[in-house]
Order: structure tokens, then sequence, then C-alpha cells
């Protein structure tokens, strides 16, 4: 039960939306699977004035576009991303990684869109308040950090946990944000400050429209894999998406993207693990000494009571295999790769 | 920063917006006229006012999938749903799933199996399941993981559900352990 009361409107299209959250000027909230909002404002750490809904707006078909790349819808739900066989077939690694969101109730319900901009998690903060008799966090307007006690003011340090945002991030894909003064584009790494007290870099009155992935490079392989505990309706311990792509003579690395999500206040790249793979000949050695040197500049948070330690070894064993599956994926195109367990 | 103080801030505004609505919802075939706020979740509606009580709230924060309901045959959390949203639309519960007194197919399966101990997850496994089914008619193991997956279960260990969900769809050579 929500135990405050607050307005409710349905928008019949993303612009009425925009106009609706505008007016209220952050007084409101857009609503779309409602499975990450719903249960912040039953927890109280949001107390919007209004519900813009979006649930009457339908969304469109993934639809490729005449440069080659692929417009996604974001209203999709996650549940048509990933029995889409249109997306399975040209975007693998996006329909993966939303096969992996939460539990089935959840894809069913939940958006692109809205998984993009959901909010940071903490252990303390995502809990009910009401019944502490302790000061607030620095996230909810008080004076202190209680998972990092010597924390400054300016910071918290809280997981964004988002397991299709690093996917994105290594197709580099593009966002299209629809605000009053009309639509811009920007890359999906661009969405993120890296601040977890505002982790978006969103206008109140701003919402996703679309999604833009552009067409995968000859050559190009991808690997994805979602650390868990126990391996189905949980957030990721660790999340890490890659795609490599390998040069015309097959051996050499043309390009690498390594994104790491769910350690930090937004997905993080590995860039100078990246840039070591760049131009080298790949083999199990290179990529092993890649994934070490990923966990190395990562600086995982430790979050949710696995420890930095855990996480940085976490994360170089994935890397390591993802980069592996990533490699076998550019050598044999079209061949059927198990993902990692 | 989490804007925690502007709700009491507009409290006068929003008292008056936040007026109770008329929404119609049919469930199970039956359509219902209901006044709610939009503040009340879909399960409180479906329990409280309409008296349906088959539907379970436990964690009542999207993370059990006890209060599974079929929103227009695909399987949504009815504890993070508004009712609002669900004006004018098809619902099912887990008393839609009999026919009168005759049992259907996955719930005389659950009870071969014995895949109810405390009963709470029961009626959301049901949904799942039936939502699974009318998908996937002959689902795998691995795909009945998956689909049930968004459900808790504390007390049988899982195996006995699956083992339901196969035997209803009449897959195998699961027996009936229950007589």
């Amino acid at each position: 039960m929500i135990l405050f009361d607050f307005d409710y409107e349905q928008a019949d299209t993303l612009e009425d939306a925009v106009a609706l959250l505008a007016r209220l000027q952050g007084e409101a909230r857009a609503l779309a699977g409602g499975t990450d909002l719903l249960p912040s404002m039953r927890m109280e750490n949001i107390r919007p004035a209004m519900l813009v809904s979006l649930g009457r707006i339908e969304p469109g078909e993934p639809a490729v576009l005449a440069d080659g790349s692929i417009r996604i819808d974001a209203l999709s739900r996650l549940a048509s991303l990933e029995n889409s066989s249109f997306l399975r077939n040209k975007v693998p690694m996006l329909a993966q990684s939303a096969h992996v969101v939460g539990g089935n109730q959840i894809r069913q319900m939940g958006t692109l869109g809205g998984n993009l901009c959901q909010e940071i998690r903490c252990l303390y903060l995502d809990q009910k308040h009401d019944y502490q008799f302790v000061a607030p966090c620095y996230k909810r307007g008080g004076e202190c950090c209680y998972p990092f006690p010597r924390n400054g003011r300016d910071t918290c340090w809280s997981v964004y946990m988002s397991d299709i945002a690093p996917a994105l991030i290594a197709l580099d894909a593009q966002v299209e944000i629809l605000g009053e003064s009309g639509s811009r584009r920007i890359r999906v790494e661009e969405l993120y400050t890296g601040n977890g007290l505002a982790p978006l870099k969103l206008g109140h009155a701003e919402l996703l429209r679309a999604v833009f992935i552009p067409p995968a490079p000859r050559g190009s392989g991808w690997g994805f894999h979602k650390s868990t505990v126990r391996g189905g309706l949980e957030f990721g311990m660790a999340v890490i998406a890659l795609a490599l792509q390998l040069a015309e003579d097959g051996k050499t690395c043309a390009d690498a993207r390594i994104v790491v999500g769910a350690v930090r206040e937004g997905p993080v790249r590995a860039t100078a693990a990246e840039r070591s793979l760049k131009g080298a000949v790949l083999d199990e050695a290179r990529l092993a000494q890649a994934a070490a040197e990923a966990s190395k500049e990562i600086n995982p948070l430790p979050h949710h009571g696995f420890t930095k330690r855990h996480l940085m070894d976490n994360i170089r064993v994935y890397v390591r295999r993802t980069l592996a599956q990533a490699l076998e994926r550019a050598r044999n195109p079209g061949a059927d790769i198990e993902t990692a367990a | 920063m989490l804007d925690v103080t502007k709700g009491a801030k507009s409290g006068a505004a929003t008292r008056s917006r936040s007026r109770t609505r008329l929404i119609s919802l049919c469930v199970n075939g039956e359509w219902h006229e209901v006044a709610v706020k939009p503040r009340n979740m879909l399960v409180e509606v479906i329990r409280d006012t309409i008296g349906l009580t088959g539907t379970k709230a436990s964690c009542e924060s999207g993370t059990c999938g006890a209060c599974t309901v079929l929103l227009e045959g695909r399987p949504v959390l009815g504890c993070i749903t508004l009712a609002v949203e669900c004006d004018g639309k098809q619902l099912r519960t887990v008393e839609g799933l009999a026919d009168g007194e005759k049992l259907s197919a996955i719930q005389e399966a659950f009870l071969d199996q014995g895949a109810v101990q405390c009963g709470f997850c029961t009626p959301g496994m049901l949904m799942s399941a039936t939502a699974l089914l009318e998908r996937n008619p002959k689902p795998t193991r691995a795909d009945i993981n998956k689909a049930l997956e968004g459900n808790l279960c504390r007390c049988t260990g899982y195996n006995s559900i699956v083992d339901a969900v196969l035997q209803a769809s009449g897959q195998g050579d699961v027996k009936p352990v229950m007589k």
C-alpha cells in the first residue's frame, strides 16, 4: 500500500506527458512499468504529487532504419525484447540482457526506458524508513551516509543496477530524449552522471523515447554475463557486457568495448583494458591480461554484502570468460555459442 | 537528491486532485465497477473491494510473486500495479482457473505432486504456470524454471512444482506422488 495520496493522469502521447511533467515542475513522475517507481513510493523514498501514466501509449515495433541502425521504442516491455525473434537475431546481446532482468512478471511489466532510468540502489536506502529513529542519509536530504560513514556530503555511494544499460553501451547505442523544446539524441553512456545523488542527466520533464542501435560491423562478437547469487529474480552482483571487433586478418583486435554494470553509480567502461586490446593479436593470455587490468581500473563499490575484493575477483574472471566468448563469436559468425553460466 | 518532502509541501493541492474514481475491471469474465484512489494497488482492490481473497499479498514490494494475476493474459504483480492503470482491462485470478467444482489440469497436478505445502505462494505459482502453458504447451524444465523465476516458495524446494507443471503439460514420466 502506498501511504500518501497523489494525483494520476493518463497521457495519450509522449508530448502530452512531457507537457504535464513540465507544468508540475518536478512534483510529478512518469509511470511506465512501475516496477521501480512504485516500490520506491511504497518505501516513501520519493513522494511525487502526481503520476503521469504512459500506460495508454502503445510502443512501436522495433524497426531497421535507412542507415541500418535499429530503433527500439523506449516503452517496449522487456518481455517483448527477450521474446522478439527479430531482436534475438539482430542484437542478441540486448535480448540476452533483457532476458536476465528480474523475474518473468517484472519483465512483463517493466519497459526498456524504465530500466535505463531506474533509481540507484543501496542496502540502507531500499527499506521503509518510517520506523527508523536515525537521521536520514545524504540521498534522503540528511547528514550522513550509513554504508560509507566517511563519505563526503556530495557523494552517495550507491549502485546503479540496470542489466540493459551495459549491453547498450557496449553496442554503442544512442537514446532519443524528448523534452519541452523537442528531442535530442545522446549516446547511452552520456545519460549517466556517475553521482548517486542524481544518477541521470535527465530533466524533470524529459522522457526517453527510443533507443538506436548501430549495425554491428563485420567481424564483431559480443559477450554478456550477469553474476547473481540465486540465478533469478535479483539484482546483479556485477554485470559484464562487451563487444569485440576483429580486423580483416581475423586475429588482431580492431575495437573493444568493455562495460561493467552494477558496481558503481553508473555503468563504467574499462578504457585502459580496451586500449590494451586494440591492435593486439588476441589469444588466451592477452584476454586474461586485459581482464586483470579491467578488474583493477573499475574500482567496484562494495554493495549488498559483497566485498570489494570479491567483486574485483568476479570482474576479473567473468571479463576473461566473456571476452573468450566474444572472440569465439567474432571468429565464427552464425555459430550458436552458449552464454557463460 | 530524492524529494522526500515535496509531497507533504503540496499536500493541500494533492488532496483535491487525488479524487476517488470509478473504474471497471473484468475479473474472471465478470465486470466489476469499483471506486479506487490512485494509490490503491490492484491486489488490494481484488482482495478487499471485490472480495476475491485467493490472490495473496505477501512482500508487497514486487519481490515474491504471490500476488501474480493475469492482466490481458500477461502475468503481472498485483502489489506493484496501480488499480487505475487496469481500468477496462481483463483480469484473471486463481478463482477463475477451476470450472465450478472441476479443477484445471494445473491445479490437479499441483495436488498430485504435493506442490502445495503452506500454500501461500500457490495462487501466484498457478497463475504463472497457467500463463506459461498458454504460451508454450510443452515447456522444458528450463522453460519452467525461467517462467516461475519470479515466484518464491519457501516450503517445497520447487522440484515438486516443476514436476506439477510437467505433469499438467502431459510430458515425460512424472508420476503423481500423492494419492
